[in-house]
């Protein structure tokens, strides 16, 4: 979340598109609920009438996999009819930067940005690149004999034009690709009724008003397609439009789907990631310098050389020396793709020897899932550490599996529950906050922490006294956890927060923190001289547990603080918890004021310029240099944030604006365009492109009973869409072995429209068979009016909508639905297309 | 006029029974072995094991759809019709305005589920009358409630659609979101009069009975069966004498509290 949960108070309209709050985030309706009696709007739009949907003062219906066109269609609307904030966009964003002249969009080569290569199914992005101007500065440097001399210096600088709709601006790109995403093409694609479309367009966008503000939620909904991370940065860029971004009651807020999703994503849960955001080193780094010349040198990621210098500090200590690139070399250093379907498609040709499934049960949650399972069949050894025998554990007794015919050694490690360990929980709105157990586990069950513990301290007491220098990785890895059995969960804390292994100076020679001391920020980090005597195991996280106020003059770790002052009353609560980075709520604020440093409105005012102390103040942590004026100029010769000027609000981004057109960074181009699912009940309206043309879409043992099968419309003509219920959670492992929970949903079944229903004869309460290109499957038929065809682009397509939490162990069961999904992922993330697949509808 | 009352907002609930999970969880009630009948409501109705239950309509208005949801339990009326047939004085009124019920006096006659308006009351059907087969229903957590505490339900509620508190000011409290929202609101507090009033308020966007809530009118039915007893008085002597026998027969035959105990304990464990 740019912003956080309470957030959503301030909103005058809330937009839902991809999520279902009121059954996967119930406690979100107290906000919800209260700023809908304040007279703000609920906007939903998803397949099926959920039970969001049923709160919601706006309801419209869109096909599964179209969305783009549906945000497209919102700036597209918002521009023609000038509900933007133009102030916010010249300023703030890149709309007025100018492209290279040879950039191509799919409206000029049919679906395609310029630089496709067919051959590699890949782009080049030479022509995405902006305009530059080489500007002249004058520095001062040393000459030979030590003495300061003036010296002229060329800069290159991206190039701005005057107004919008020069030639080769951004924002004139942006108005050409979108013009052909109107409300007539929405109805065609998305089937959604152009005056429901308007509906919502009309609502959403008149929060483009400087004293209003829009949010938008997504989940899954939105992330879960071969184009997902294109719908995530199509939302941003309709809420940099409409200058929603920074201020309360805005932003772009996932809903994550688990309670610490966040936290495990901050401590880089995914293959591509080191902890705070600084990526994964990758076969090209060949050395530390390398891998640091990735960041950029003119926007705050100027210290992510120092931020991994304090990671590699935190994890090799002594052993991490400037000589010997801080142990960089210790690192893995990935050549590929190591994202779930590469990993799975790696088992199942036996590339892959052993699995480790903490919390993980690939067995009910990954697509194409009677593939994965045979996969799994194809491992030497397999450690589940779980609360209960998953199906993942238990995938050798599986549904027509012979145990006899399976090798695979499984070993069940008993864990305990979040609730029966201490430790802390993130918030989708990047809170962090600290837990104590409150209820002692069952057994021989173990935190993760202490199961990690025992596996790291035997790991290296196999390897003690190797003289083998590759064997230094393990040798020279801190763990510094303890020496009981239950590791101390403070001194995790301790080392992601960061302490000072020596006294910390600034360039004056002035203690910054003395020596054994918890660093108190990132910035720390940012400002050492010697920031190399500084351990972090996450720059993000620092000074989330060292002391801090409470508000009530009560000191403790900050993660631990429960204060309930609300300055400004926005529902910041600063004080309670911790939120990353540097206990900002309300990410991007900057934004929240106009160009000259006063609030755009009296109700939306978060943080300001006290032109009298020259310094930025307010409600929230300012996210920007503190002191830097509005009119600051930014100077080319500067290095991080003194390469920016006084109205640079994005400043992670290398020319400090927010990204109406992505240079870098994305696959498929710098906009979002509208491709269809890999499996679409109909052609591409927009363009002759059918799908994502950078996607991997796998083809191990296709034609085979079990494999990477991909169906088409006439077999298959209905549209599917997987999602969760509130009476379950994820693959049901937690849930289904419940019996409160077990009896309120208790078996697997698939919503159908009367009208489809009514077509294959099945009624209310039946069983009906569900086949895909992959597999079948049977589940209760829920015929309901909840669920309508939708006329898209002259031709009737159902849907069909199915809960996925089901499988064959625990008290409520029932088929595995992933087992009729396909292997297919986005082309960034890799993230499978679950949200829209082909299937057919029987009787069974 | 009794003392506490609930007011439920069906517009703000969004039927993620919270409430109905909080209810087992306090009350020890096991789960039910049930199975998906074609729709979300679950268990089918409310029983022994279940006192809280949320009941979903789908309804479809001029194409458009609509999803509502009831939270179905104990109204917990202000003259009580289950209390007023209740031959051995085993369910009453308190003064704080739950209706509850006394097992070492139930005999379960069933009477007083053949008299609520609402349906309320359940029966152990599982068991033999010579187990001491009690009467079940929503007891407004009547132990929590004279303990300082909310009700599970309106403890857990996330949407805040369910508002503990004193009856008075919760009426006021609905009539005035009421004029606050006429567009949003049924004109009217269900609850406020229906069968000479109930505990249990209720605001909804949709007419009542269409969310699942009966007609029942304003006269309580206390006044209608008091009418008739006055009548059949020397028969309800000799019936009174009857069933008291039975119960002193039920009571030797029982093991007692400790032997009901026990088995609510087995049932767990199973």
């Amino acid at each position: 979340m740019t912003n956080d949960w309470v957030d959503l108070k301030n909103a005058d309209a809330i937009f839902v598109i991809g999520a279902n709050p009121a059954s996967n985030h119930p406690a979100s309706f107290t906000w919800i609920n209260d700023t809908r009696e304040r007279g703000a709007k609920l906007i939903v739009v998803d397949p099926a009438f959920t039970r969001t949907a049923a709160a919601a003062d706006l309801y419209a219906p869109i096909r599964p996999g179209t969305d783009i066109v549906f945000l497209g269609a919102l700036m597209s609307y918002a521009i023609q009819n000038k509900l933007y904030n133009e102030e916010y966009i010249k300023a703030y964003t890149n709309a007025l930067t100018l492209v290279n002249p040879d950039f191509k969009g799919p409206a000029d080569l049919n679906g395609f940005f310029s630089g496709f290569n067919k051959e590699t199914s890949a782009y080049a992005t030479a022509t995405w690149q902006y305009q530059t101007d080489k500007v002249k500065v004058t520095v001062k440097e040393k000459d030979a004999s030590g003495k300061d001399v003036d010296v002229e210096k060329e800069f290159s600088v991206p190039k701005q034009a005057a107004n919008l709709d020069d030639a080769g601006t951004v924002w004139s790109q942006l108005k050409k690709h979108y013009a052909r995403y109107t409300p007539e093409m929405v109805e065609r694609v998305c089937g959604t009724p152009k005056d429901q479309f308007l509906q919502v367009a009309r609502t959403f966008c008149a929060t483009g008003a400087p004293d209003k503000s829009g949010t938008i939620l997504y989940a899954m909904g939105q992330t879960q397609h071969t184009v997902g991370t294109q719908n995530v940065r199509a939302m941003a860029m309709l809420q940099l439009i409409l200058g929603n971004i920074g201020i309360p009651g805005g932003g772009v807020n996932a809903l994550r789907g688990e309670s610490n999703v966040q936290g495990s994503t901050d401590m880089a849960l995914l293959f591509g990631d080191l902890p705070g955001y600084l990526g994964a080193p990758t076969d090209r780094h060949g050395d530390f310098k390398t891998y640091t010349a990735k960041f950029d040198t003119t926007s705050y990621w100027v210290n992510g050389p120092r931020f991994a210098t304090s990671l590699l500090k935190a994890w090799y200590g002594d052993a991490a020396k400037k000589e010997n690139d801080y142990c960089f070399n210790y690192l893995p250093k990935t050549s590929g793709n190591y994202s779930w379907i590469s990993m799975f498609q790696a088992m199942y040709a036996g590339k892959l020897k052993g699995l480790i499934a903490m919390g993980m049960n690939p067995a009910v949650s990954g697509p194409n899932a009677r593939m994965e399972r045979k996969s799994l069949e194809k491992l030497d050894w397999l450690v589940v550490m779980d609360l209960f025998e998953t199906e993942t554990a238990g995938f050798w007794k599986a549904p027509g599996v012979d145990p006899k015919t399976v090798n695979t050694e499984v070993f069940l490690l008993p864990a305990l529950d979040a609730m029966e360990k201490e430790g802390s929980i993130v918030t989708s709105g990047r809170r962090i906050q600290w837990r104590p157990r409150v209820a002692a586990g069952p057994g021989d069950a173990k935190t993760d922490l202490a199961i990690l513990d025992r596996l790291a301290k035997a790991i290296k007491a196999v390897y003690a006294g190797s003289t083998d220098a590759k064997d230094r990785p393990i040798l020279d890895l801190n763990w510094l956890y303890g020496d009981d059995p239950e590791p101390d969960v403070w001194l995790v804390a301790r080392e992601i927060n960061g302490y000072a292994l020596d006294d910390v100076k600034d360039a004056a020679g002035a203690t910054l923190l003395a020596k054994g001391a918890l660093l108190p920020a990132f910035a720390t980090i940012a400002s050492a001289a010697n920031f190399d005597a500084i351990a972090c195991g996450n720059w993000l996280y620092a000074g989330y547990f060292a002391p801090a106020d409470d508000g009530r003059g009560i000191w403790r770790p900050a993660a631990r603080r429960r204060g309930q002052k609300d300055p400004g009353n926005l529902g910041l609560y600063p004080y309670w918890g911790y939120t990353w980075p540097a206990n900002r709520h309300i990410i991007y604020n900057r934004a929240s004021a106009r160009p000259d440093g006063k609030p755009w409105a009296e109700n939306k005012k978060l943080i300001w310029w006290d032109a009298e102390k020259k310094t930025w103040t307010g409600y929230d942590v300012p996210d920007f240099a503190p002191t830097k004026a509005p009119d600051a100029k930014a100077n080319p010769a500067g290095a991080g944030l003194a390469a920016q000027s006084g109205t640079d609000a994005f400043l992670m981004k290398a020319d400090g604006k927010g990204w109406l057109f992505a240079p870098a960074g994305l696959a498929e181009g710098p906009f979002p365009e509208h491709y269809e699912p890999v499996e679409s009940p109909v052609t591409n309206c927009l363009s002759a492109c059918q799908s994502n043309p950078v996607v991997k879409v796998w083809a191990t043992d296709k034609g085979k009973p079990v494999g990477d099968n991909i169906g088409t419309s006439d077999k298959f003509p209905i549209v599917c869409t997987t999602f969760r219920l509130v009476e379950h959670w994820q693959s049901g492992t937690m849930s289904r072995t419940l019996p409160w929970l077990a009896e309120i949903q208790p078996e697997l079944f698939v919503m159908i429209g009367a009208e489809l229903a009514n077509e294959r004869g099945i009624k209310n309460g039946e069983i009906a068979k569900i086949v895909s290109a992959r597999g079948e499957i049977k589940a209760v038929a829920l015929v309901t009016p909840r669920m309508k065809p939708l006329t898209v682009d002259g031709k009737k397509v159902h849907m069909v909508r199915m809960p996925w939490h089901y499988g064959w162990q625990g008290l409520a069961t029932g088929d595995v639905i992933n087992d009729i999904s396909p292997h297919v992922g986005d082309a960034n993330t890799m993230i499978p297309e679950y949200k829209a697949f082909l299937v057919d509808v029987r009787k069974a | 006029m009794s003392k506490y009352g609930m007011l439920i907002d069906e517009t703000r609930c969004t039927g993620c029974r919270g409430c109905q999970v909080a209810c087992k969880q306090w009350n020890d009630l096991p789960g039910e072995q049930t199975r998906n009948r074609g729709t979300y409501t679950n268990p089918p109705a409310l029983s022994a094991k279940t006192w809280n239950l949320i009941q979903y309509t789908e309804v479809e208005t001029n194409g458009r759809a609509g999803f509502y949801f009831l939270k179905h339990a104990c109204m917990h009326c202000e003259k009580p019709a289950c209390a007023s047939v209740c031959p051995v004085g085993a369910l009453y009124k308190t003064t704080e305005g739950p209706v509850v019920y006394d097992d070492t006096k139930c005999i379960g006659c069933r009477y007083c589920m053949t008299a609520c308006p609402f349906s309320i009351p359940t029966f152990e059907w599982g068991k033999g009358l010579l187990d001491q087969a009690l009467i079940r229903k929503c007891n407004f957590c009547i132990d929590r409630v004279s303990n300082g505490l909310t009700p599970a339900c309106a403890k857990t509620c996330p949407s805040k659609a369910i508002t503990f508190g004193e009856r008075d000011k919760l009426i006021a409290q609905g009539e005035a979101q009421i004029r606050k929202y006429p567009d949003k609101y049924v004109n009217r507090v269900y609850g406020k009069d229906e069968v000479g009033g109930t505990s249990i308020l209720y605001l909804s966007a949709i007419p009542f009975d269409q969310l699942g809530l009966p007609r029942v009118g304003t006269t309580p039915v206390t006044a209608l069966s008091e009418q008739v007893m006055e009548y059949t008085l020397p028969f309800a002597g000799a019936w009174a004498a009857t069933l008291a026998g039975l119960a002193i027969l039920f009571r030797l035959r029982n093991r007692g509290a400790q032997h009901a105990a026990d088995d609510v304990h087995k049932e767990k464990s199973a």
